[in-house]
């Protein structure tokens, strides 16, 4: 890991402070961190200057590294993804905000076409090292538009990094790996756990690898693998089925292109059963790709048929009906209990 | 609060009709007067103020229709708190601080060692009642095959099903396989003519008696050899295990510290192992620790033996059954009682000099007048 070797050297003799911080109010103090490590490194979105964002995570930026670095940007999703190409490719290191995830699509066509190939179609004399974060996810009552959780159109690219945080001592971690990262990364942010756990943080600069699951929970009857808010559902239901006497690993898989199917495959040939997790859609979801991932090469230590828990297909209902599309803690045991019964 | 928002009234209703305004902007209003009468599909209600303050202005007239949480009216001087975000609600953090624990990767991996099989050839293990944990697979890498499952079933259905180990069972096969992988075992033989004790004393007692005096004379095999470490300690204290047949398989009980008591209590101490190991009753605490081990399977049947060693041990005694021989004595044919030794030893810690002199000591003992 050159990139964290870097970004080690660099925070060597500033302070290490140690914080307790929401997850959004972690991703602030990456950002902070990252901002003052290293001068190249620049902010833009809409609202994220004057405003501070609106959910505060750049809150503070802008008073402290001025309006050349910490850039408000017009409503257009468009610009803001074509611009970061361009400072990317030019020697700066963008971290672009999205506000909404549901307003993402404006800017697929710079990230797919532009971002994700700059380093093959240049052969390699381009890279573009820009971080768009985007908060994603629902479960917040919130309009349309504000609640889809699309990662996997965006894992099914070759070339760039999808990476999502599930607390905030990750996702402190993960976002400077993401920064200093070479390539560019899509950074989506579950916003429904934004300030749902408060966690004591090292605010040292050191960052968390982007090519590894996180394993939290151990144990050896059941695999479930989850990312982003639906952790904390999964956690709940591990804790349940342990006072059942069922213990289970827990995988956060954090980096979603690339997947860490090493870690996956050790677990789920160890205990022969797997529930995957999932907030969106189930038809060609990242839980359908790692499904098969699985079925291929665990085949022959599997008990039983890897299960999905996952939305509907359909658009994410308004709020009156949003805890129906949710997973539920519920829901994972159940199915959990389903993988267990096959002999 | 700076707005407030119509409240759920119950019922199911979504949305009900401005009656009357109670107030008007300007007013001082206190907690629980009634500002305002809406007319949902049931009833009249009164809603009362959730504060006291000033309003600052009332959003819809008499007549309006208004939905669950849209803002009926705005007080004076309040700042709204900063929610955190613009649209919907966040669920916040209580004061509680928690400890972030995961592993970068993978956990811990040794779980249960699964068996190998397809989905197909598990469903066809389960149609033919096979276990398939007790299948041993035949296929690349351990896989389990059709082949083996039939065979499994086969031999289930022809003799019937394989009963499990357990227990002292389990263990004797688990330490007798481990001493056949590990010890260079060599076995000598001989005959003793007991002539001149038989009938008269405990046969297994002289064979305590012949093994204390050999331990003396050659005391390095009651020792305990490390072959990993290639170490070895020669033990003054001589523990003697005793092994005794049971239904339930082979127990080893330690006869204590044989060099040093006297033959009556030795034999009261063999006495009291023998009965505990028959009530199920002994302690694991008196079947360890053995320094050298006696097998007396001639009070079975058989003559000579090739008796395993147990490590850390390097020597065990074997007795046969003692029988009428025709032996020289004396110059003279004669029959007279013979018992059969066979002397097991670990030759990476003991020589085969030092294993027949201690075998000679034992014979010179077991040749002796009784005590």
């Amino acid at each position: 890991m050159g990139t964290n070797e870097k970004l080690n050297n660099e925070t060597s003799g500033s302070v290490c402070e140690t914080k307790v911080v929401t997850m959004v109010e972690a991703v602030n103090a990456a950002l902070h961190r990252a901002m003052q490590n290293d001068p190249s490194v620049v902010v833009l979105g809409e609202d994220v200057g004057t405003n501070g964002g609106v959910f505060r995570a750049t809150v503070g930026l802008k008073d402290a590294f001025g309006c050349k670095r910490v850039m408000d940007t017009p409503l257009a999703e468009t610009l803001i993804a074509g611009i970061s190409v361009g400072m990317a490719t030019q020697g700066l290191k963008p971290v672009a905000e999205i506000q909404f995830m549901g307003f993402i699509y404006a800017a697929v066509e710079h990230i797919i076409s532009h971002a994700a190939r700059m380093r093959n179609r240049t052969r390699g004399r381009l890279h573009c090292p820009m971080v768009l974060r985007a908060p994603y996810g629902g479960g917040i009552h919130a309009p349309e538009h504000h609640s889809e959780s699309t990662e996997a159109l965006f894992a099914h690219i070759p070339g760039i990094r999808v990476v999502v945080p599930s607390s905030p001592t990750r996702a402190y971690g993960l976002l400077l790996s993401a920064i200093a990262d070479p390539d560019p990364v899509i950074f989506l942010e579950p916003k429904r756990i934004y300030r749902m756990v408060r966690q004591e943080i090292k605010d040292n600069g050191e960052g968390l690898p982007l090519d590894t699951c996180f394993t939290l929970r151990q144990g050896n009857d059941l695999t479930l693998i989850s990312w982003g808010a639906m952790i904390h559902e999964t956690l709940q239901a591990a804790k349940l089925l342990e006072a059942k006497g069922i213990y289970a690993d827990v995988i956060d898989v954090a980096s979603l292109s690339p997947i860490d199917m090493e870690t996956l495959i050790a677990s789920v040939q160890k205990t022969g059963r797997c529930v995957i997790i999932q907030e969106a859609a189930r038809h060609c979801g990242v839980a359908s790709d790692i499904s098969a991932n699985l079925s291929e090469t665990c085949l022959l230590h599997l008990q039983a048929p890897i299960f999905r828990v996952t939305g509907y297909d359909i658009p994410m209902p308004y709020f009156k009906n949003e805890h129906i599309y949710m997973p539920s803690v519920n829901e994972i045991v159940e199915t959990a209990q389903r993988a267990l019964e096959y002999a | 609060m700076r707005y407030f928002k119509l409240p759920d009234l119950g019922e199911g209703l979504q949305e009900a009709e401005i009656v009357e305004w109670h107030i008007k902007p300007g007013d001082t209003v206190e907690l629980d007067q009634i500002i305002v009468s809406v007319e949902t599909a049931k009833a009249i209600v009164d809603v009362p103020s959730p504060q006291a303050g000033v309003i600052a202005s009332l959003f819809g007239k008499e007549g309006d229709l208004i939905h669950i949480g849209e803002p009926m009216l705005e007080y004076a001087g309040e700042e709204e708190a900063d929610t955190g975000t613009v649209v919907g609600e966040m669920q916040t953090a209580g004061q509680d601080t928690e400890i972030d624990h995961f592993i970068i990767g993978s956990g811990n991996a040794s779980g249960n060692r699964r068996t190998l099989a397809t989905p197909a050839m598990r469903a066809l293990a389960k149609r033919l009642s096979v276990d398939l944990s007790q299948v041993e697979g035949s296929g690349q890498q351990g896989l389990i095959t059709t082949h083996d499952i039939e065979k499994a079933a086969q031999l289930t259905k022809d003799f019937g099903e394989a009963q499990p180990l357990k227990g002292v069972r389990r263990v004797m096969a688990n330490n007798m396989a481990k001493a056949h992988a590990e010890v260079v075992k060599v076995t000598i033989n001989d005959d003793v003519d007991i002539a001149e004790w038989y009938h008269k004393d405990d046969p297994t007692m002289r064979l305590v008696r012949a093994i204390a005096t050999a331990c003396q004379q050659e005391p390095n095999l009651n020792a305990w050899f490390d072959g990993a470490n290639m170490s070895i300690r020669v033990i003054d204290k001589v523990d003697l295990g005793i092994a005794v047949d049971t239904g339930d398989g082979l127990f080893v009980p330690v006869l204590r510290d044989i060099t040093h008591r006297p033959l009556d209590d030795l034999k009261n101490g063999l006495n009291q192992l023998r009965s505990a190991v028959k009530a199920r009753k002994i302690p694991p605490s008196e079947m360890t620790g053995a320094t050298i081990t006696l097998s007396n399977f001639g009070t079975i049947a058989g003559r000579y033996g090739n008796p395993v060693i147990v490590p850390p041990m390097v020597a065990i005694l074997g007795a046969g059954k003692i029988r009428e021989a025709v032996v020289a004595h004396q110059g003279e044919i004669v029959v007279h009682p013979v018992m059969p030794l066979s002397l097991s030893f670990d030759h990476r810690a003991i020589t085969g000099g030092e294993a027949a002199r201690f075998l000679g000591a034992v014979m010179n003992d077991l040749l002796k007048a009784p005590a």
